[in-house]
């Protein structure tokens, strides 16, 4: 079975063929498998961006591969427009990106390319914009009369009524206050569980990613740094800080705990997981 | 009495509406808001996306003007542009996206242009530059291009940019909401250096919880009310009332208030502190 993307010594220079080249991405081998979620983390800087560009062919290798459902995207220009219906691209800030006359329009945008019938596509903005929280009667309003979050959603609405394979989301709760991280958190969560298809988030908050991935590519100095579980990757806490990067506030505690001597587990990343520990640790001992 | 550098009274703030259209949706984005900020206090403002903070922010250094009531800045209210200079020559602003502020090719062009404008002396001027950046650790920085800088970076070369100015106030809105997790701790380990060694008031604009309870004084604006004022402490062990606002609490006050500690605690060492206790205590 083929991978939903996979990359082969992928490589990209910024400034080519100046003094100044630099790999933003060196000789990457990566494997996302389908239904997979995926979390990367990296510092600023470290690739991240540049690598999920490669992914829908926004930007060219210098040499090595992407392969989505294991054809090359490259191999010739249909390939190519196919990659970026299958794979869609949430990116920081999308609802900078909005500029249709209507949030309707905006939503429609990529169905719309995708050459799909007006049945078809007025059927897809619904359901996105259902599933989004994008209200019924903001449809027909311009976009730019909603407030950040609303805008937010229909941006994000924008990509999913594509239906892409992979949805890969930029930072999508950047700026947000927590209640609206939360809620993103949970809707991409919700995504997945109910088409069932591969998604990829790139975040800087440790919390946000444990609470959702299934597996961890961390980025460094534009190669593949580590990968894993939440459990394999988090567990190495002291190479992530000296990438820049953290781990979640709950797991530090739990290794300070242990530090302290008290027998609780290391892999703790979530409060939920913490909390249930320390109950039960409560109970026996008050049982005792 | 502590000096007040910034006064808020009954301060309302309502967005113009331009066209009929908005006119109908125009509804204040502040409103009656009464505070006052002392002189070298560290205060962190809270509040969901659309509260009102960064309006707040704006009313701080006169980039916008009540709609109702009064805003001054030691004494000074902004009602001519004379006064607004003078407002904004104590009050410095810095902003979310480092990007959109930078405006120099070099680091220390990019510090330097806010003396500049102020009409100082070269060699002052030159004096500033240095003293701001060896102050946000960016002085072995000072030949490099802003752009090729990290976000953390960029930030600090922004902040170096403000002090320069040598103002007594600096309000920061959203400083890290686009960094990684060390660009941010760089951030707030410099505000905290500035408010603590030179004494400079520091007004931060957040959605980071862990950053607010690095403050002396957190405000929670809720739908353009302000709804909380007190220590971290205070705001903090009001878990259920923050949740309600569209707020959090940090991961460390999160757990021991759902063991039922009834200590408010504000960071991992407090936490691990007081779940040590509470096991002991089981035994």
């Amino acid at each position: 079975m083929s991978y939903a993307i996979e990359t082969v010594n992928l490589t990209h220079y910024y400034s080519k063929g100046t003094v100044q080249q630099v790999a933003a991405i060196n000789d990457v081998n990566l494997q996302i498998e389908k239904g997979e979620l995926v979390g990367i983390i990296g510092h600023t800087g470290s690739g991240k961006s540049t690598l999920i560009s490669h992914f829908n062919g926004l930007l060219k290798p210098d040499s090595g591969k992407v392969l989505v459902d294991g054809v090359d995207i490259w191999k010739d220009k249909e390939t190519l427009r196919q990659s970026r219906f299958k794979v869609g691209l949430c990116f920081q800030y999308p609802e900078y990106q909005l500029f249709e006359e209507t949030v309707y329009r905006d939503i429609a945008f990529g169905p719309k390319n995708m050459k799909l019938s007006e049945a078809e596509i007025k059927e897809r903005v619904l359901r996105a914009a259902e599933f989004t929280g994008v209200k019924p009667e903001h449809l027909n309003k311009s976009p730019f009369d909603l407030s950040g979050g609303e805008k937010r959603r229909v941006a994000i609405a924008g990509v999913m009524s594509m239906e892409p394979q992979v949805l890969i989301f930029d930072e999508p709760a950047a700026g947000l206050d927590p209640k609206g991280r939360k809620d993103l958190v949970e809707l991409i969560k919700n995504y997945r569980k109910q088409t069932g298809s591969t998604v990829i988030i790139v975040s800087h908050s440790m919390e946000d990613i444990a609470g959702m991935a299934d597996r961890i590519v961390v980025m460094n100095n534009s190669s593949v740094a580590m990968q894993g579980s939440v459990d394999e990757v988090y567990s190495r806490g002291n190479e992530l800080r000296s990438m820049g990067l953290n781990v979640p506030e709950i797991t530090e505690i739990f290794a300070k705990l242990r530090a302290k001597g008290i027998d609780v587990p290391a892999n703790v990343y979530t409060v939920e997981q913490g909390e249930k520990i320390l109950r039960s640790l409560i109970e026996r001992r008050s049982a005792r | 009495m502590s000096e007040k550098i910034i006064e808020f009274d009954n301060v309302t703030f309502i967005y113009d509406a331009d066209d009929d259209e908005s006119a109908v949706q125009a509804y204040p984005a502040l409103t009656d808001v009464s505070l006052s900020i002392n002189k070298g206090e560290f205060v962190a403002v809270l509040g969901h996306n659309g509260s009102g903070k960064s309006t707040f922010a704006k009313l701080c250094n006169a980039i916008l003007e009540p709609t109702k009531g009064k805003v001054s800045v030691k004494g000074i209210v902004p009602d001519t542009e004379e006064k607004a200079d003078e407002v904004r020559r104590i009050v410095g602003m810095v902003f979310q996206n480092p990007d959109n502020q930078i405006v120099a090719t070099i680091v220390e062009d990019d510090v330097a242009f806010g003396p500049e404008n102020l009409g100082i002396e070269p060699a002052e001027i030159r004096k500033r530059v240095d003293d701001a950046l060896k102050c946000v650790n960016m002085y072995d920085f000072r030949h490099r291009e802003p752009h090729k800088l990290s976000g953390g970076q960029k930030q600090r070369v922004a902040i170096a940019g403000v002090i320069a100015m040598q103002t007594e106030c600096i309000v920061l809105d959203e400083p890290t909401a686009m960094l990684d997790p060390m660009g941010r701790d760089e951030v707030m380990q410099t505000i905290k250096r500035l408010n603590r060694e030179m004494g400079i008031t520091v007004v931060l604009v957040t959605h980071f919880m862990d950053e607010a309870v690095q403050a002396d004084r957190v405000v929670v604006i809720d739908s353009g009310r302000m709804v909380m004022d007190g220590t971290p402490k205070e705001v903090f062990s009001q878990v259920e009332k923050l949740r309600s606002c569209g707020l959090d609490v940090p991961q460390s006050t999160e757990i021991c208030h759902d063991l039922g500690i009834k200590e408010c605690v504000l960071d991992v060492d407090e936490c691990v502190d007081e779940i040590a206790r509470l096991l002991g205590g089981a035994v």
